[in-house]
């Protein structure tokens, strides 16, 4: 695999949306590759600030609270 | 009064007429705690979802609110063991449209023709964050959360709920093409233009704040 076909497939490598064949030659190459490997990890490193700032919220408890009351009407 | 503009209003109607029709049996209350616990276990994902689409926590909280009313009324046709968590947010975003449409908003989330405009409006050559721009990752450990949301929420709505589903919530793009009614092709390049999109707009956020040097001429 060389560096225009790594890339076409990076977003799905760090999905996990590839199957296993494709992972292992994209992981070869991201192995041999430093331009490649620092793509992927800053791509990775975005997901995760991603997570870190919009995947802690939680819903309110006036909400979880307000379901549950309309719910029991039922 | 009456035609139900304020979906709340609607929901309320909806809740008394059932409310008086049938005294709720054994099954009924059984039914009702599986699904409460099913709602339970799946409600901050949905919350979260729901205010990134409307950028808005008390809109949110009337969307999800609704989404799980309308969810409840077809529970009976769910059927144990399919993927609960995505047929819930299917329901979220189908009642995310119909209010979008009640309020008589552009459809923005069935247009790929308006993220294209987005991204020719001189944006598509803008600098982005990237590996090759930034090595040092850590750049992007220094964004503030609220400008990472800010930045998410800056996305048209077709990106942002693609990025939304599989880079928060962790949806594949199976269940996020279902949730969205859109084939797999489609959440391909919505996710694609979406993260591209976010990327700059992190780097404005890091420019401006001096993160980074300026783009190189």
């Amino acid at each position: 695999m060389n560096c225009t076909e790594a890339v076409e497939k990076l977003w799905q490598y760090l999905d996990r949306e590839l199957d296993s064949d494709t992972v292992a030659e994209i992981e070869r190459h991201l192995q041999e590759c430093r331009d490649c490997f620092s793509k992927a990890e800053f791509e990775r490193h975005l997901r995760l600030i991603l997570r870190r700032s919009c995947g802690c919220e939680q819903a309110p408890p006036e909400l979880r609270a307000r379901l549950h009351r309309l719910l029991g009407m039922f | 009064m009456g035609n139900a503009a304020n979906p709340k209003d609607e929901v309320n109607a909806e809740v008394s007429d059932r409310d008086g029709a049938l005294a709720p049996g054994p099954d009924a209350a059984n039914g009702r705690q599986r699904y409460e616990r099913l709602v339970g276990e799946h409600l901050d994902g949905l919350y979260r979802v729901a205010r990134r689409l409307t950028r808005n926590q008390a809109t949110a909280e009337d969307l999800v609110q609704e989404a799980m009313l309308k969810a409840w009324r077809s529970f009976d046709t769910f059927r144990e063991g399919t993927n609960a968590r995505a047929w819930l947010h299917r329901i979220l975003m189908n009642a995310y449209i119909d209010q979008y449409r009640r309020h008589a908003r552009t459809p923005e989330l069935l247009q790929d023709e308006i993220g294209d405009a987005y991204l020719s409006a001189g944006a598509r050559e803008g600098p982005a964050l990237s590996a090759e721009g930034n090595p040092e990752a850590h750049v992007l450990d220094r964004m503030m959360d609220d400008e990472v949301r800010e930045s998410l929420d800056a996305l048209p709505v077709g990106f942002r709920a693609a990025v939304v589903l599989v880079d928060v919530e962790g949806f594949s793009y199976k269940e996020t093409a279902e949730i969205l009614g859109v084939p797999v092709g489609t959440v391909m390049s919505r996710l694609y233009r979406g993260r591209r999109a976010l990327k700059r707009r992190l780097a404005e956020f890091a420019r401006d704040r001096h993160l980074v040097g300026g783009a190189q001429a």
